[in-house]
């Protein structure tokens, strides 16, 4: 009974969540702009509208992709709720990620294809830390599952601070937030027309930001787990980080793929390297 | 299912998101398109997203004169914007060819290429009167309750 | 029973080569190798249902099989120095006189052949070999037949050199079996002799410049893999005064003496198994016929290598040679996933994958955990599958389009949309959940949690190949709106062997549970996992498997059903910047001059080029490899 109230939480509330957040990040963001700022319920008009426009297709391979995706987002932060294993929900949530890139390589749109081969890029960049800080989570609390993460009785946090920065990383190139936003950006910013999802529209669009929605929650959620212990700890912490990003995404310019994955790499391969060393030798 | 239609109607109203093309204008109108979306004029309060890619966008802006040279990627545009949209022609060269009308390669305004909803004149026209061309624009949304193909 | 299964297993594949040889009517050809193919797929499922056994095969001709062994190894020996010869390099004709000398003496002089024990035992691990090797190994055959038609149709050949080519496939499918149900590792080096003289023969079999230079590269290279057996041999005879395999195993525990010869036997199947720095024979291969690079380099020969490391897997448990085989294993697959990011000629992004699939194979042996070896048996079958499928694939795309670079593929469904969505198909199962390759992956990587080095190593390896095989699946697929896409002409033994394997591919990944508790727990000690209702489960990890594969096959249903009602949507030209033209895949220039729209997947030559790489992994490779034989001697 609990797993089914956990599935229905994770499929209706979470992209309800998602949505919410991303509105208060257009909030926040024309905030620090000095300027008003759309409602927080813009999301929600946005995905409505896309899904009753004309639909406007290059090739019927993008919808068979938009489709996947959304179900494999889904099914990874069903997995999260049910606190299953990590790597599973990371290969669960690449599915959805990879057939992204696919339905955006099948158009024959030079932007797109751009765009899709940033993306790739861009999953490159992230998969490795994300895997890194999972294996950090494992030697700390001996197992992959998130059940296990809960039962654990101090927080992950202090024992593994520096594979949390680590996760940010993969966290901003995950949101889509400059300085790492060139495969497509976040709202009002432009990269190439609109990178990969260029060719994405109407009800497509759509679905593709409902995954969005998905997405963030999960890895949002992956960051709740180093303060599993508490609400106010859960909180504090994922509040505090999305604070973060939004400064970072409003104080980065744009940079390049080459610098991306050279400084991404470096920075959390080291700081993964050096964590999980304290943390076998301790 | 009426709620939905009413709700999807608010939807296309308070989420319009903006193609600006310059159809050879003099940039003044440009300028005052970009202003609007500085923080002075914030346009992202009504939900507003300037889009670069018309496969995205709800409202079709255009500004500068028509000729020759363009009237097809203007018409190509107009054609890849899935529908409902509205097209806003601002600026006198956007209504009608403005100064260069008697140029030798001006077609002239924006509606002998595409058909126009909203004509905002002005040389060039203020914020002001760019917001609220696109505000009568989304009037339209409304009033077509629904005109998906 | 036993005796006539082994007969048709390792002796049948010989005889029926015997006839492709002898027999010279193209369509008898085709024939006995159809055949035989089927005879061995069946016997294979007969061999694994009867169950392990050891087994001591009687005389042949009254003559005891040792020496029938020896003989054959005198014979391949000398075969092989006559090309040495011929082909006037040096160092291969070093190498075979070497190994020519260390083996008769060793046989004649020091062997004492009336010991006796079976020479033939299979437990699970072998059977399995068997089921691989015989029935992906049959399928490549059977493709072959209309391939090498088309294939000398295309080179306008006078005498046609077929005969000689499906002698020498054949016989790597009989050398193959031998080899994996071999306990005496006399037998087991006879066999693996074999497999080095056949795939120098397919190698070379276009005889083109390359060719051949390729050829004797993997000669010497494999000679000195056979080199390093035959010390491992004689240095484990010495030391243990037995050739028999399962006591050489046990023996391992005993101490460090033994596992020097366990070195040198792990080292020669590194370099079968084309583990850096010893790729470029590998890849070098790649100028032959698909089927050769199928079943050689795929799907069979290979896998020689890493069965060897398995085999012996018991015997250095613990070690420090384990950690280094570990360590040497992971290197190469990051490697070589890297240096298949720059490849945009398929064939090399396949091989660069086998060689990175086989690193991964190799580490799993060296963790040497119950969870390890079940990923490394794991992964050969799907492997096996999933990459001769993709090899076949190419195979056929090229003799279509004729090429085998990526660029040229774009767009391919639109041309031969069978054959791409199979590709497809073969590279989802290459990389993604819930397919098998990808479950062994996530043992792999649970298991090699707790080396750091290594986990670094795996983790960004995989990422590297999710770029390599996504951009060609997606490539492949970029082609504008049809209404009708009109299915390309096939062959029915190029379809056949095509659709089973995609089949395979699928079926087995979704009976992985079923495949673990058949086929592999009954080799280890202890279960690593629990399975529950598709899940298996073990105190470190949980892979909810068939729940996954309900959810995403209801969204498979699901987007296949949106993707079809979409063909009323309207369909319009990719954004162009308002520019395009009336056919959609241009835009207008210059002088109103329409200009095609193309563009490219990024290599990343100034990252992971080829040329700048090689080097320094090869130097990085060998000094992993030196320190495997150096730490163990
Ligand atoms: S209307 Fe005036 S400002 Fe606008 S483009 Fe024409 S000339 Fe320039």
């Amino acid at each position: 009974m609990r797993g089914v109230i956990l599935v229905i939480i994770g499929v209706v509330a979470a992209p309800l969540l998602g949505g919410l957040i991303a509105g208060v990040d257009r909030r926040l963001t024309a905030w620090f702009q000095s300027r008003y700022g759309p409602p927080v319920w813009q999301p929600f008009f946005d995905v409505a509208k896309l899904f009753a426009k004309e639909r406007l297709l290059v090739n019927t391979w993008q919808v068979f992709c938009a489709y996947i995706y959304i179900t494999a987002a889904m099914l990874s932060v069903v997995l999260f709720f049910l606190q299953s294993d990590l790597l599973l929900i990371l290969f669960v949530q690449a599915v959805g990620a990879i057939f992204l890139v696919i339905g955006a390589f099948s158009t024959t749109s030079p932007f797109s294809q751009v765009g899709a081969n940033r993306e790739l890029i861009q999953i490159l960049t992230y998969e490795p830390l994300i895997v890194l800080v999972f294996v950090g989570i494992y030697l700390a609390t001996g197992s992959f599952k998130i059940s296990e993460v809960y039962s654990h009785t101090s927080p992950l946090l202090k024992s593994l601070p520096l594979l949390y920065i680590v996760l940010c990383y993969a966290l901003t190139i995950k949101l889509r937030k400059s300085p790492f936003d060139f495969s497509t950006s976040h709202h009002a910013h432009q990269e190439l027309v609109k990178g990969f999802l260029t060719e994405y529209s109407g009800p497509y669009l759509a679905l593709v930001e409902i995954g969005h929605w998905y997405e963030v929650v999960l890895i949002l959620g992956l960051c709740s787990l180093f303060w599993a212990t508490s609400w106010t700890g859960i909180i504090v912490l994922v509040g505090l980080t999305y604070l973060c990003e939004i400064l970072i995404d409003n104080v980065m310019a744009r940079m390049t793929w080459r610098w991306m994955l050279g400084s991404v790499w470096t920075m959390g391969l080291s700081m993964s390297f050096v964590n999980l060393i304290w943390l076998h030798g301790g | 299912m009426d709620y939905l239609k009413v709700f999807i109607t608010k939807s296309r109203i308070k989420s319009p998101w903006l193609l600006h093309f310059d159809c050879g204008s003099c940039n003044g109108c440009d300028i005052e398109v970009l202003a609007c979306l500085t923080p002075v004029y914030d346009i992202e309060r009504f939900g507003i997203i300037n889009v670069g890619n018309p496969k995205h966008a709800d409202l079709f802006l255009v500004t500068g004169t028509v000729n020759h040279r363009n009237k097809k990627v203007l018409a190509n545009l107009v054609a890849q914007m899935p529908d409902p949209k509205v097209v806003v022609a601002l600026g006198s060269c956007g209504l009608t060819g403005g100064v260069f009308r008697e140029a030798y390669n001006v077609i002239g305004g924006v509606d002998k290429v595409v058909p126009v909803d909203v004509y905002v004149p002005g040389c060039p026209p203020k914020p002001e009167a760019i917001i609220d061309g696109v505000v009568t624009g989304l009037e339209k949304f409304a009033r077509k309750k629904d005109d998906r193909p | 029973m036993l005796d006539s299964f082994l007969f048709i297993l390792i002796l049948g594949p010989f005889i029926a080569a015997a006839l492709c040889y002898i027999v010279r009517i193209p369509h008898i050809r085709s024939l006995v190798v159809l055949t035989t193919g089927c005879l061995l797929a069946v016997t294979s499922v007969l061999l694994f249902l009867n169950g392990p056994f050891s087994h001591t095969p009687p005389p042949i001709l009254g003559v005891p099989t040792h020496w029938w062994v020896l003989w054959a190894d005198d014979v391949l020996l000398l075969t092989m120095l006559y090309y040495g010869f011929k082909r006037r390099h040096l160092f291969s004709k070093i190498l075979v006189i070497f190994q020519i000398v260390c083996l008769d003496y060793f046989e004649l002089f020091m062997v004492d052949h009336d010991k006796v024990f079976p020479p033939f035992v299979a437990d699970n691990l072998s059977l399995v070999m068997v089921l691989v090797i015989s029935i992906v190994g049959s399928l490549i055959c059977v493709f072959a037949i209309p391939y090498m038609n088309k294939h000398e149709a295309h080179q306008k050949l006078e005498k046609s050199r077929q005969p000689l080519f499906f002698t020498f496939l054949v016989v790597i499918i009989g050398a193959m079996n031998g080899l994996v149900l071999s306990n005496n590792i006399i037998f087991m080096y006879m066999f693996f002799e074999v497999t080095t003289l056949g795939s120098f023969m397919l190698i070379s079999h276009d005889q083109t410049e390359t060719a051949l230079r390729n050829s004797v590269r993997a000669l010497w290279m494999n000679c000195l893999a056979g080199a390093a057996f035959i010390v491992a041999m004689i240095w484990a005879y010495i030391t243990q005064n037995t050739v028999d395999a399962q006591k050489l195993i046990a023996a391992g525990h005993m101490g460090g003496i033994m596992l020097t010869p366990l070195a040198l036997l792990c080292f020669a199947g590194m370099v079968k198994a084309a583990q850096l720095p010893f790729q470029s024979w590998l890849l070098g291969a790649m100028v032959a016929p698909t089927p050769t690079s199928a079943l050689l380099h795929s799907s069979t020969m290979v896998k020689a290598g890493v069965y060897i490391a398995l085999r012996f897997a018991p015997g250095y448990a613990g070690t420090f040679l384990s950690q280094c085989l570990t360590a040497c294993g992971a290197f190469t697959f990051l490697a070589a996933s890297a240096m298949a990011v720059s490849q945009s000629n398929g064939k090399k992004v396949l091989a660069y994958s086998t060689i990175g699939n086989l690193g991964l194979i190799f580490a799993c042996a060296g963790i040497n955990t119950p969870e390890a070896i079940t990923a490394a048996i794991l992964l050969i079958i799907f492997h096996a599958f999933s990459k001769a499928l993709l090899f076949l694939c190419v195979g056929d795309i090229e003799q279509h389009i004729g090429s085998r670079d990526i660029e040229v593929m774009r767009g391919l469904y639109a041309r031969m949309p069978r054959t791409a969505l199979i590709a497809v198909l073969g590279i989802v199962t290459m990389m993604l959940p819930p397919f098998g390759v990808l479950l062994s992956k996530w043992m792999a990587i649970e298991a090699a949690s707790k080396h750091l080095f290594v986990i670094v190593l795996l983790a960004v390896g995989s990422a590297l190949m999710v770029v390599y095989w996504s951009r060609w699946a997606g490539v492949l697929l970029s082609a504008p709106y049809e209404p009708r896409v009109e299915p390309e002409q096939q062959d029915v033994l190029t379809r056949l062997p095509l659709l089973v394997l995609a089949g395979g591919a699928v079926v087995l990944g979704l009976c992985a549970p079923f495949l673990y508790s058949e086929l592999v727990v009954p080799f280890l000690p202890a279960p690593p996992f629990t399975i529950q209702a598709g899940i298996f489960e073990n105190p470190t990890g949980a892979f909810v498997l068939y729940p996954i594969i309900l959810v995403l096959a209801l969204g498979f249903v699901c987007a296949v059903y949106a993707a079809g009602r979409a063909r009323r949507a309207r369909f319009s030209g990719p954004y162009l910047s308002g520019a395009q033209t009336a056919d959609t895949e241009s835009f207008e220039g210059p002088m109103r001059k329409p200009v095609a729209v193309s563009s490219g997947i990024y290599c990343f030559e100034s990252i992971f080029g080829e040329e700048r790489l090689t080097v320094w992994f090869n130097i990085c490779g060998g000094i992993l490899l030196a320190l495997l034989i150096g730490g163990a001697v």
